[in-house]
């Protein structure tokens, strides 16, 4: 039942179940706060969301108190509450005061400085001086790991973090020990936190008690200028903000975006930071008796040029890596099949997803909005909390609402949530697919089922069968229930993959040729020029015969093995498309320059277009733009997901094929090392070098 | 110094003036390694000196260059001490350097740390990356 309300004179009715700080919010007021997070529960412990309320003695911290529970006024007239009053004031003041008995005086050296909570909201409710003339207490930092630096007398024990890790990451590795001021932040064993998402409570954090290790005292927020841009570390395109000063990335936080990823990022999106101004390639090269010498644009465009004229349209070919945008795609691809070839392919991995069966039968239907009304998750061949760890604590999310039945068929690891294992392999899936398994009847039962494929699993040799079983055992879930609900999702682990799918940048015959037979027939002499852009992934050392040509933005196995380097942009230097693995097309933007003679990757082929005679018909990322909407309308909706066909996957419940019994792996081994960007990062490579030891010593522990 | 520098470049060493004033009101008192020389104005002759004291004057070898005092001239041409170098036993400290003209202008003049004239290393800046090399 709507409450009313009277809160500073204006009369409002609010929703039930609401706090009464959430009711002030409504009513335009303003409540400074500390300890309560709209995303983590309420803990009521900072006292500085306190408000008046007619009746009550004293005043009440609005954050823990529910609307409802309000007693009534005798004569049924609205409750009248003030934000505003001398009492409030003074209450504010006095818990300002309080706090800041303990909190040391060092803005000037701390990180938090300019965005600090603690900061402003002692100049905008605090009092105008101190009382206090003791000595302040003093606590021993925290060693938290690569990513957290910690100054423990600044804290004011609002418990966020605690709360986060406990609740969103689902690690419980922080806690807190003492009472009263011998309280202490800790993670008991002092050692570094084991959680993807653990960057987070930097953000969390109202004053300067945990900031950012990797960028410790490298800038002020006020002298960085902010660009809103999409990650692609992963394929859930998260919102991040880049932090540029000069040219130089400073750093990069996470932006609110409800559909995608809340507020949160993972550790690798944030600190990747780094790997953006180490290993970069700035000049082109070409080789010269074996060795790569640097060269001009002209000199490297016209040898490549040469080639691309000199073979015939079967014997070239083109990989696309996990970073590649969709613009850069676009022209590759019209670039070859002006040059007769039909020989691109940007399934890195080998994965058997085939664009002319639909889009619902290689996106993520369902959304990641969506998992939040699932009832019944059914994981197969993938590990999400390392696939994905924003998409695994949307999981996590609605898993510690109740309510749902979680199954996972391939590698027994932790989750972060409790879950059903299936099973290891393909008898498993075969079974569930036959409607034999005990979870299809949870799957069955489900209002809202949920079938996530990994994309390990279809990278198998029999991986159209996988996606077949899986789009059976969707199929059958969801018989004669809600129609609008397609249960059948993909989770990519490339940001690159489905803007390539979309835009079909796949052989012509796709189940036959491939990355595969491309990389088979550069072993054989069988092809003449092989470009990657951006790929890395792939067996360097079976490309001995061929001419390959590497685009990209950092040095790494591609670079090793080319014969002519391309320096290009990376993510955070171009504005290029992105289609997230629910679909969702994102638009990066250009936070700063690429360094040194690296280009913007669509300009790098447009200037090769004319010396190969077929000059493509675009002079701008505009016209470009507008003839890649033309062939791929779904990338023309930024920021929007539109539902797929869902005949799509009913078709694709019909095809035929054996699911083999090998167990199934995980796409990603090394959370922190997926990318050429993050291998170049060396707070990366700290943290994959941590998480090995703390494995290492598990292990140990566990034989012991 | 030719008669054609005295006249074109007068205030690159001394000047008739001081040659003139040293003759009439100074006697010598000595001269530094550098051949530089000494004088204190002669008692009851000239304007009375700073402080009531005799005025101590140095003419240059070459060029004017006050920092080709050596320090133990120094000392008794700014009255810290009255006994001149060459009526005692100065003995230099084994940390004194030996003197170096100011380089401004010339190529060997001082850079600090971290200019970009300087060669060698330059310390650490924004926009600064690491390139990646095929080697």
């Amino acid at each position: 039942m709507p409450k009313q309300l009277i809160i500073d004179g204006k009369e409002i009715t609010v929703e039930d179940g609401i706090t009464l700080l959430q009711a002030c919010e409504q009513a335009g007021a303003e409540i400074p706060r500390f300890c309560y997070h709209e995303r983590l529960s309420i803990a009521g412990n900072c006292r500085m969301c306190l408000v008046e309320v007619q009746g009550s003695p004293k005043p009440v911290a609005s954050c823990a108190m529910g609307v409802n529970d309000l007693p009534p006024n005798r004569d049924n007239t609205p409750k009248v509450i003030s934000t505003k009053s001398a009492t409030v004031k003074k209450a504010r003041e006095g818990v300002m005061e309080f706090l800041l008995i303990n909190h040391p005086l060092d803005c000037p050296i701390c990180d938090q400085g300019g965005e600090c909570d603690l900061q402003d909201q002692a100049m905008a409710f605090g009092a105008g001086g101190s009382r206090f003339e003791e000595n302040k207490r003093a606590v021993e930092d925290k060693y938290l790991g690569p990513l957290i630096k910690t100054s423990m007398n600044r804290c004011i024990h609002c418990t966020r973090c605690v709360r986060f890790m406990t609740e969103i990451a689902g690690v419980e590795e922080l806690g807190a020990i003492g009472r009263g001021e011998d309280m202490e932040i800790t993670t008991y064993l002092e050692r570094g936190i084991l959680s993807e998402m653990s960057a987070n409570v930097n953000d969390l954090c109202p004053v300067g008690a945990l900031t950012h290790r990797p960028w410790a005292h490298n800038a002020r927020p006020w002298e960085l200028r902010k660009t809103e841009s999409v990650d692609v570390m992963d394929a859930v395109g998260s919102a991040i903000r880049i932090d540029v000063r000069g040219r130089e990335v400073m750093r990069i936080l996470p932006r609110n975006n409800d559909a995608v990823n809340e507020e949160w990022i993972s550790d690798k999106t944030r600190h990747v930071a780094d790997g953006l101004r180490t290993q970069r390639l700035d000049q082109p090269y070409v080789r010269k008796d074996g060795r790569l010498v640097s060269a001009s644009w002209q000199e490297a465009l016209a040898l490549v040029a040469a080639k691309l004229k000199a073979a015939s349209g079967d014997r070239i070919a083109a990989i696309a890596g996990p970073l590649a945008g969709a613009e850069e795609m676009f022209a590759l691809k019209d670039l070859f099949h002006r040059l007769g070839s039909t020989n691109v392919d940007c399934r890195e991995d080998g994965a058997k997803l085939d664009p002319a069966a639909g889009r619902a039968s290689y996106i993520f239907n369902s959304t990641i909005e969506g998992i939040e009304h699932a009832d019944a998750i059914l994981l197969i061949g993938t590990n999400p909390r390392l696939e994905a760890a924003v998409l695994n604590t949307r999981i996590r999310k609605r898993w510690r609402q109740g309510g749902l039945a979680i199954g996972l068929i391939g590698e027994q690891v932790d989750l972060t949530y409790p879950y059903d294992y299936l099973g290891s392999g393909g008898q498993t899936l075969r079974d569930l697919a036959d409607g034999k398994h005990a979870f299809a009847a949870k799957l069955q039962a489900a209002k809202a089922p949920l079938i996530i494929v990994g994309s390990a699993a279809i990278a198998r040799t029999d991986g159209q069968a996988v996606l077949a079983a899986a789009a059976r055992i969707a199929v059958a879930a969801t018989q004669g229930k809600d129609p609008a609900w397609n249960a059948f999702n993909v989770l990519h682990a490339a940001a690159s993959r489905v803007a390539a799918l979309d835009l079909g940048f796949v052989p012509a015959k796709p189940a036959s040729t491939g990355v595969d037979s491309f990389v088979a027939a550069a072993e054989t002499g069988a092809l003449d020029v092989l470009f990657l852009l951006g790929a890395d992934d792939i067996d360097m050392s079976r490309l001995s015969k061929t001419f390959v040509v590497y685009q990209g933005s950092h040095g790494d196995a591609g670079a090793h093995r080319a014969d002519v380097i391309f320096p290009a942009a990376a993510y955070a230097e171009k504005s290029a498309t992105y289609v997230n693995t629910e679909g969702r097309a994102q638009m990066t933007a250009k936070a700063a320059f690429p360094p040194g003679d690296a280009r913007e990757d669509w300009t790098i082929i447009r200037a090769l277009s004319p010396l190969v005679g077929h000059t493509l018909p675009y002079d701008s990322i505009n016209v470009l733009r507008a003839g890649m909407y033309k062939a791929a309308p779904a990338l023309a909706a930024i920021d929007r997901v539109a539902p797929a066909e869902i005949k799509a996957v009913a078709a694709l419940a019909s095809v035929k094929g054996t699911v083999k019994d090998e167990p199934f792996r995980a796409a990603v081994k090394d959370f922190y090392l997926t990318n050429p960007i993050a291998r170049a990062s060396a707070v990366m490579a700290e943290m994959s070098a941590l998480k090995k030891a703390a494995g290492k010593a598990a292990g140990l522990a566990a034989a012991e | 110094m030719g008669i054609f520098s005295e006249i074109f470049s007068w205030w690159g060493g001394n000047t008739w003036g001081t040659r003139l004033t040293i003759a009439r009101q100074g006697r010598f008192v000595g001269s530094d390694s550098f051949g530089n020389r000494y004088y204190e104005q002669l008692k009851g002759v000239g304007p009375e000196g700073p402080l009531g004291r005799l005025r101590r004057w140095v003419t240059y070898t070459k060029l004017a260059d006050p920092s080709k005092v050596p320090p133990e001239w120094h000392g008794w041409l700014h009255y810290t001490v009255d006994t001149p170098p060459t009526e005692e036993r100065y003995v230099a400290k084994p940390w004194q350097k030996p003197h170096v003209p100011n380089m401004t202008g010339t190529p060997q003049a001082y850079r600090p740390a971290g200019s970009i004239l300087a060669a060698g290393q330059r310390p650490k800046a924004t926009g600064d990356y690491k390139p990646w090399r095929p080697d």
